[in-house]
C-alpha cells in the first residue's frame, strides 16, 4: 500500500519533470542498449568452438622454436609422425587428429562446373568424431580412411550435384583426379576456428612421393589436435614433452636446434593465440579486444547511471521537501529508500523496453557491420535473467545513493525552506561529472591515435606498391603456359605488367632454412619467395645490390638467390660478391645457388609484424599464379573483363580466381577499422550521454539559481557575464577530467599500439585535441541552457519563488 | 481535566556550524496544561520555531529536559521520537508543506498510512475529515490547483486527521491574506475546543488573540508570559 503511495507520487513528479524524466530514459536505454550489443558480442567471442562436444578435452598442439634470423617463435603447425607418436607415447591420449589446408586443390569440377574451393582440407578419419561433425547422408562409420575418399557439406553437395542424394557415391575431379564421396556432413558452422565444407582423407596423400615429409620430423604442415581422457592430463603431458622430444625427434637428425611444445585447450584457440604464427585458421580473435570492449561497455552504463545519480541528487533540493515533510509525519528511513528505490525500478524497467525496442531497430545494422546475426532472443531463459539482473543492479546503482542520500535527511533540516544545496552532494555530482567527461576525452583521444596509426599504416611506404595490381592463381601445369599468358595480356594497353609469382606479396607463405656456402654452413631461417624477372619491377619494390634475375641465363632457374636486406645484415654481410648457398631451395646441394642481388626490405605482411629474412628463386614450378598490375586510369571491371577473357582461353580447365591487392590489404587491417569504428560509436555515445547529464545537471541547477539570476539581470548584470560565472565551474571540471584521462588513455594506446611493430608516436596534440572537444562541447551544452535562462524576463525569474 | 501535556526545564539548543555557534533557546522552562491553547511570539530569529520543532520532537534539545506527556524525551533517537510524533501531534506549517505529488486526499491520507491503518479505517477517517474541513469536493484536487488558504485548509485536515492529542502550527496564518487566516484560526479554534491541546507561533497579536496563553520569546529566553481570559467568539467562514 504504501509502495503505491510512492510509486504514485514518484511517476506524478516524474511526469511533472518531464525533461528529467526524458534525459534519464534516453541516458540509461542507450546505455543499456550498448551495453546489450557489447555483451552479444563479448558473448559470441567468446562461445566460439561451443559446438565442439568434446571440446574441454581436445587440445591443440603447439610448437616453440628458435630459428636463426627469426628468433623464437610459436607455430601451430606440427609434423607428420608427431600424432602418431604422441598417442603410442601418452595412453591418457585417446584419439588425435592431423588436418591441413589443401591449397594446392585449384580446381574442383563436375560436369560443367568447375570451381576453385578455399575452405577444403586434408583430414584424419578422427575428425568426425573429434569435432562433433554430424553426418546427413551416408554411412556414418569408416569415413575418410581409404585414399581419394570425400566427405562434403550439403551446401557443397547441392552446388555441384544438385542434391545430397545425388552427390553420395558419385566422384568430384579434384586436380583432374577422381575422389569419392563417401558421405554427406551438416554445413558447418563458422562460429568457430576452423572451417571447411570439403574433408579429404589423409591417406589420398600420405605416403606418396610429393608428401614424403610426411613420414619425417624435419618439417611442420599439419595442424596437431589431441583428444584426452581428461583434460587435467594435458599438465603431466607437457611435463613429459621435453623427454619425449628428445627421445622421438632430436634423435631423428632432422635439424632440430632447440624444440619446445605445449598443448593450447581449444577454448583458447580463437581468442588467445595472437602469439602464434602459422595457424591455419578460418577465424581469429582477441582477447584484450574482449577484454576493452567489455570495460568499455561497463563505463558507458556506468555513465548512464552517473547522469541518473546526478539528476536525483539535483532534484533532490525539490525533493527533499516531501522527504520532510513524509517524515515528520512518522515515515521511517526505510519506507524512505523504498521510494527512491522503486522510482529508479520503474524508470530502469521502462528504459531496459526501450533499449530492447532501440536494438531491434539497430540490430541489422550493427550486424551488418561486425559481420555477425545477433537477434534478441527473448526464449532463451539466460536473456531474461540477464536483462531482470540489468533492472536490478542498475536500479540499485543508481537509485542508492539518492535514495540513502535524501532518506538521511532528519525532517527538522528539511523544512527550513529546503536543504541547504548541501556542499557534499555538489562535490560528488562534480566528480561524476569529472569522470564521465574523463571516459568521452580518453575515448577520444584513443580514437585519434587509432585513427593516426591507420592512416601511418595506410600511408607508410611499405617497400612494395599494392596499389592497382591482382593476384590470379594457377592451377597444376599452368605456369608452363606464364608466357604465352603474359603475351596476350600484355596485348591490353591498360595491363602495364605481368609477373609469376608466389602471391601477391611475392612470398609463399613458408619459413624454411638456407644454408651458406662458408667454413660453417651457416643456417638462416627465411621466408621463400619463388618471383620471376618482372615481379620487382612490378610491385616497385628496390633492387639495392647485385642484378635481378635473368631468364636469358640458364643458370638462373633455381641456381640463383636474391635476398632482402634483413636477410643479409642477419647474415652480418657488407656485400654479396662471392656468396653462394650451399643447396637450392628444394635442398638439391649438387648446385650451389650465387647470391645475385639484394633487395630492399619491403613489408610483405601486415605493420604488425616485422620483415624476416626473405629469400627469392626463380622457380617457375613453385609460382602459385601471377601478380599484374593495371593502369589507374582503366576500371577494374573493364580490366577483369579482359583477364577473364583470356584467362578462359588460356586455362579451359583452372577456375578463374583473383585477389585485389586493396582487398588483400584491407582484409589485413580489417580487425583495426572494426575496433575503430566501434570506439567512434561508443565515444559519440559516451559524450552525448555525458552531455545530456551535463544539460541536466545546468537546467537544475539554473532551476535553482533563477532568483539570484533574475536579481543579477534586475540590477543591471549583462547575460554574458551570468552565463560565463555558470559555464566557467563546468569547464573548469572538464580540464580536469581531461588530466585524468589522458595519463591513462595514454597507457592504454601504448598497449594497443604494442602490437604493431611500426607504429606512430603518442601525439600532444592529439591530446590538446581530445580536451578542447570535450570542452567545446561541455560548453556548447551549457550555453544553450544557461543562454536561454539569462536571456529570459528578469520579472520571470523573480516572480518565480 | 487538568493534566500536563508537556513540560520544559532548562531547555537549551544550541546550533553549530563550522563558524559560528548561536544559542537559539537559553534555559527555557515552561508548562502546557492538556486543552490548552497557546501561542508563542518573538522577533524574528529568536528562536521560536527552535522551540516549536523540539516540542514537536522533530528536534531534539542541547541540554535540559523535556517531558512529553510524562516521559522524558530529551535523548530519544529520530525513530523513537517518529513514534511518538506520529500518534500524538499534528503539525500545521508557514508554508503548508503538501507533497505537490500527492492529491488533496492522498495528503490527508498519509499520516494514517504511517500509522499503519486498514484502508477501510483510512477512508472513513480521511472522508470524515474532508467533510468536517468542508474541502469534499476538492478531494481530487492537487496542491498547486489549490489557493493558499485552500491548502492550508488541507495542512490542517491533514494534521487533524489522525485525531492528535497536540497540534503546533507554525505561522500558520504567516502565507495568507486576513480573511484566509482567519479562517485557519477558526480551524483551530474549533479543534482547540473540541479538546485538542493548541500550540502556535505567530507574529499577528490578532491570531494571538485566539490563544488563552501568549509566550514571549526573546533571545531564546521566555520574557513573559501573560495568561488570557475570555475568547473571540467564533464566526464560521466558509472558503
Ligand atoms: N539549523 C540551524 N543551524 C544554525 N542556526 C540555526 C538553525 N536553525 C536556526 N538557527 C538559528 O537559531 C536562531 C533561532 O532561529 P528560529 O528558531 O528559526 O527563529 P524564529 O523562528 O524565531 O524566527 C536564529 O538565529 C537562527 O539563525
Ligand atoms: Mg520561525
Amino acid at each position: 500500500m504504501l509502495f503505491f503511495n510512492y510509486l504514485n507520487s514518484s511517476l506524478r513528479s516524474l511526469v511533472r519533470q518531464k525533461t528529467y524524466l526524458l534525459i534519464n530514459l534516453l541516458g540509461l536505454s542507450m546505455g543499456i542498449a550498448a551495453y546489450l550489443v557489447i555483451v552479444m558480442y563479448v558473448t559470441y567471442e567468446k562461445s566460439f568452438d561451443n559446438h565442439i562436444e568434446q571440446g574441454n578435452n581436445i587440445f591443440r598442439v603447439v610448437e616453440v622454436q628458435n630459428e636463426p634470423g627469426v628468433g623464437n617463435q610459436h607455430v601451430a603447425i606440427t609434423m607428420g609422425p608427431l600424432a602418431r607418436e604422441l598417442k603410442n607415447t601418452f595412453p591418457s591420449v585417446k584419439e588425435t587428429l592431423r588436418v591441413m589446408p589443401a591449397y594446392q586443390i585449384a580446381s574442383v569440377e563436375y560436369n560443367n562446373k568447375l570451381l576453385r574451393e578455399t575452405n577444403m582440407m586434408y583430414a584424419d578419419p578422427s575428425i568426425f568424431n573429434m569435432f562433433s561433425i554430424k553426418i546427413s547422408l551416408g554411412n556414418p562409420n569408416k569415413l575418410l580412411e581409404e585414399p581419394r575418399s570425400l566427405v562434403i557439406s550439403e551446401d557443397v553437395a547441392i552446388k555441384y550435384f544438385g542434391s545430397a542424394e545425388k552427390a553420395l557415391n558419385s566422384m568430384l575431379l579434384l586436380n583432374n583426379m577422381p575422389y569419392r564421396i563417401e558421405a554427406i556432413m551438416e554445413n558447418q558452422t563458422k562460429h568457430s576456428h576452423i572451417y571447411f565444407d570439403i574433408l579429404i582423407s589423409m591417406s589420398s596423400i600420405e605416403g606418396t612421393p610429393e608428401f614424403e615429409w610426411m613420414d619425417h620430423w624435419g618439417s611442420n604442415s599439419l595442424v596437431t589436435y589431441l583428444l584426452l581422457d581428461n583434460k587435467d592430463q594435458a599438465k603431466e603431458i607437457e611435463k613429459a614433452l621435453p623427454q619425449f622430444i628428445k627421445d622421438k625427434i632430436f634423435s631423428q637428425n632432422e635439424g632440430w636446434e632447440f624444440l619446445e611444445m605445449y598443448l593450447q585447450p581449444l577454448d583458447d584457440i580463437y581468442l588467445k593465440s595472437k602469439h602464434i604464427k602459422f595457424q591455419m585458421v578460418y577465424a581469429a580473435g582477441d582477447a584484450r579486444t574482449v577484454s576493452i570492449f567489455m570495460v568499455i561497455s561497463a563505463l558507458i552504463l556506468l555513465i548512464a547511471c552517473v547522469n541518473y545519480i546526478n539528476i536525483s541528487l539535483a532534484r533532490s533540493v525539490k525533493q527533499a521537501r516531501e522527504v520532510g515533510m513524509r517524515k515528520v509525519l512518522g515515515a521511517d528511513r526505510m519506507s524512505l529508500v523504498y521510494r527512491f528505490i522503486s522510482e529508479s525500478l520503474v524508470i530502469t524497467l521502462i528504459a531496459i523496453l526501450l533499449a530492447v525496442g532501440m536494438l531491434e531497430l539497430i540490430l541489422p545494422e550493427i550486424n551488418s557491420m561486425l559481420g555477425t546475426s545477433f537477434v534478441l532472443d527473448f526464449r532463451k531463459p539466460l536473456f531474461n535473467i540477464g536483462l531482470l539482473l540489468l533492472l536490478v543492479i542498475i536500479s540499485l546503482v543508481s537509485g542508492s545513493y539518492p535514495a540513502f542520500y535524501l532518506s538521511r535527511y532528519q525532517p527538522i533540516s528539511v523544512l527550513k525552506g529546503g536543504i541547504k544545496s548541501s556542499v557534499k552532494s555538489s562535490y560528488l555530482s562534480k566528480s561524476l561529472v569529472v569522470f564521465q567527461f574523463a571516459i568521452s576525452i580518453g575515448l577520444i583521444f584513443s580514437i585519434l591515435m587509432i585513427n593516426d596509426q591507420i592512416r601511418y599504416i595506410q600511408k607508410k611506404d611499405l617497400g612494395i606498391t599494392y596499389s592497382n595490381s591482382l593476384f590470379l592463381f594457377f592451377g597444376q601445369n599452368d605456369f608452363k603456359k606464364l608466357d604465352v599468358l603474359k603475351q596476350s595480356l600484355l596485348e591490353n594497353p591498360a595491363i602495364r605488367s605481368v609477373s609469376g609469382s608466389s602471391f601477391i606479396n611475392g612470398v609463399s607463405g613458408s619459413q624454411g632454412p638456407i644454408f651458406i656456402n662458408d667454413t660453417a654452413n651457416t643456417k638462416l631461417t627465411v621466408r621463400y619467395g619463388f618471383v620471376d624477372e618482372d615481379f620487382f619491377k612490378t610491385m616497385n619494390i628496390e633492387l639495392i645490390e647485385g642484378r635481378n634475375f635473368d631468364p636469358t641465363i640458364h643458370r638462373d632457374s633455381a641456381g640463383v638467390v636474391i635476398l632482402n636486406q634483413s636477410a643479409v645484415k642477419k647474415l652480418g654481410w657488407s656485400d654479396i660478391n662471392g656468396k653462394k648457398l650451399s643447396a637450392t631451395a628444394d635442398g638439391d646441394s649438387t648446385m650451389q645457388p650465387d647470391v645475385i642481388g639484394v633487395i630492399r626490405d619491403y613489408h610483405y605482411y601486415s605493420l604488425r609484424s616485422v620483415i624476416e629474412p626473405a629469400a627469392y628463386f626463380y622457380v617457375p614450378e613453385m609460382f602459385r599464379g601471377v601478380t599484374i598490375k593495371y593502369s589507374a586510369q582503366e576500371s577494374r571491371a573493364n580490366i577483369e573483363k579482359f583477364i577473364e577473357s583470356k584467362w578462359k582461353e588460356l586455362f579451359p580447365k583452372t577456375p578463374y580466381q583473383s585477389v585485389f591487392a586493396d582487398q588483400y590489404i584491407s582484409d589485413t587491417y580489417k580487425s583495426d577499422l572494426k575496433i575503430r569504428n566501434l570506439f567512434v560509436y561508443f565515444a559519440i555515445l559516451s559524450m552525448f550521454l555525458s552531455c545530456l547529464g551535463l544539460y541536466g545537471l545546468t537546467s537544475l541547477l539554473i532551476e535553482q539559481k533563477t532568483k539570484t539570476i533574475g536579481i543579477k539581470r534586475a540590477l543591471g548584470s549583462s547575460v554574458s557575464s551570468i552565463v560565463f560565472d555558470l559555464v566557467k565551474e563546468y569547464l573548469v571540471l572538464v580540464g580536469l577530467a581531461g588530466l585524468i584521462a589522458i595519463p591513462l588513455s595514454i597507457m592504454f594506446i601504448q598497449r594497443f599500439l604494442d602490437d604493431y611493430s611500426y607504429r606512430v608516436e603518442i601525439s600532444f596534440y592529439n591530446i590538446v585535441v581530445a580536451i578542447l572537444m570535450a570542452v567545446t562541447i561541455a560548453f556548447i551544452t551549457v550555453v544553450f541552457k544557461a543562454g536561454k535562462t539569462a536571456n529570459s524576463n528578469p520579472l520571470e525569474a523573480l516572480k518565480y519563488e | 481535566m487538568n493534566t500536563t501535556m508537556l513540560k520544559t526545564v532548562n531547555l537549551t539548543k544550541i546550533f553549530r556550524t563550522d563558524e559560528v555557534e548561536t544559542t537559539a533557546l537559553h534555559n527555557v522552562s515552561f508548562q502546557i496544561q492538556s486543552g490548552e491553547f497557546v501561542a508563542i511570539m518573538g522577533p524574528s530569529g529568536c528562536g521560536k520555531s527552535t522551540l516549536l520543532n523540539i516540542i514537536g520532537l522533530l528536534d531534539n534539545p542541547s541540554g535540559g529536559d523535556y517531558y512529553f506527556m510524562g516521559q522524558e524525551v530529551s535523548k530519544f533517537t529520530e525513530k523513537m521520537r517518529a513514534n511518538i510524533r506520529k500518534k500524538n501531534i499534528g503539525f500545521v506549517f508557514q508554508n503548508f508543506n503538501l507533497i505537490d505529488e500527492l492529491n488533496v486526499y492522498e495528503n490527508i491520507e498519509l499520516p494514517l498510512i504511517y500509522l499503519g491503518m486498514s484502508s477501510s479505517e483510512r477512508k472513513k477517517r480521511v472522508e470524515a475529515t474532508l467533510e468536517q474541513m468542508q474541502i469534499m469536493h476538492r478531494r481530487k484536487h492537487f496542491p498547486l490547483q489549490l489557493s493558499g488558504g485552500q491548502q492550508q485548509r488541507v495542512a490542517v485536515a491533514r494534521a487533524v486527521v489522525a485525531n492528535p492529542h497536540l497540534i503546533l502550527a507554525d505561522e500558520p496564518t504567516g502565507n495568507l491574506d486576513s480573511a484566509h487566516g482567519e479562517e485557519v484560526m477558526n480551524l483551530l479554534a474549533q479543534l482547540n475546543q473540541s479538546g485538542t491541546t493548541i500550540i502556535m507561533v505567530t507574529h499577528s497579536q490578532h491570531d494571538a488573540e485566539y490563544s488563552q496563553r501568549i509566550v514571549r520569546l526573546f533571545d531564546g529566553q521566555i520574557v513573559n508570559e501573560n495568561i488570557r481570559f475570555g475568547k473571540p467568539e467564533i464566526s464560521v467562514l466558509d472558503s
